[in-house]
């Protein structure tokens, strides 16, 4: 499990973000939920967010390089997040929320191991 | 790693492999999903779900990076062209599943 104090990082990072570059969360906000606990989950274990949605032949070096690190690459020149975790308002997943709490982030993973 | 050869590339029947991961947000959207399929297609299709942090030999074999990623498999190789990456409805996997096994 990531720590609090990441989770907490990363989750007012995707509210910020959200604003930011206009876009929203998901519908179902478990997605939301697990994808910010899996960018803290990288943030505690590499030291940078690197994208939970994707498998790296070296992870650290990934981190380093810095393309996958949440906001990554297609994120910022096309908006394009693969992990549903910014979505454009036109796209069929997306939700109507920019926040999400800290509650939500933990009832929505609870069952999760 | 294993296993997959014994399951998924001497299986008789097609293949549907989910390649996810533990903290990917839509590979959780997509597994209820596949698990309905693995019941609606059963005697037709073999369903299998790899977590591709527990086989990264699998992911490096097949360069499956992004996740989810849906693939099949039919006599012992993979058909690359049934690679489709990213959450899928349960009409859209009804529809590429159909699509499949009819050609």
């Amino acid at each position: 499990e990531p720590s609090s104090k990441s989770i907490e990082n990363m989750r007012k990072f995707s509210e910020q973000y959200a604003r930011r570059s206009g876009t929203y969360f998901c519908a179902d906000k478990s997605v939301t939920s697990v994808v910010i606990k899996g960018l803290a989950e990288h943030k505690d274990t590499l030291g940078a967010p690197l994208c939970p949605c994707r498998h790296y032949d070296d992870k650290p070096a990934e981190a380093s390089q810095g393309f996958w690190n949440c906001p990554c690459v297609p994120m910022r020149e096309r908006k394009e997040c693969h992990c549903m975790l910014f979505l454009t308002p036109e796209n069929d997943f997306a939700g109507k929320d920019q926040t999400i709490s800290a509650d939500e982030i933990k009832d929505l993973t609870a069952s999760l191991g | 790693e294993d296993e997959f050869e014994a399951a998924v590339l001497k299986s008789e029947l097609p293949v549907l492999v989910d390649f996810w991961a533990e903290w990917c947000g839509p590979c959780k959207l997509v597994a209820p999903v596949v698990d309905w399929a693995s019941e609606e297609y059963a005697g037709k299709l073999e369903v299998y779900k790899v977590d591709t942090d527990k086989s990264p030999g699998l992911v490096e074999k097949y360069k499956l990076y992004g996740l989810p990623t849906l693939v099949m498999f039919k006599n012992g190789g993979i058909v690359s062209e049934s690679r489709r990456e990213g959450a899928i409805t349960k009409a859209k996997i009804k529809s590429y599943l159909d699509d499949f096994l009819q050609s």
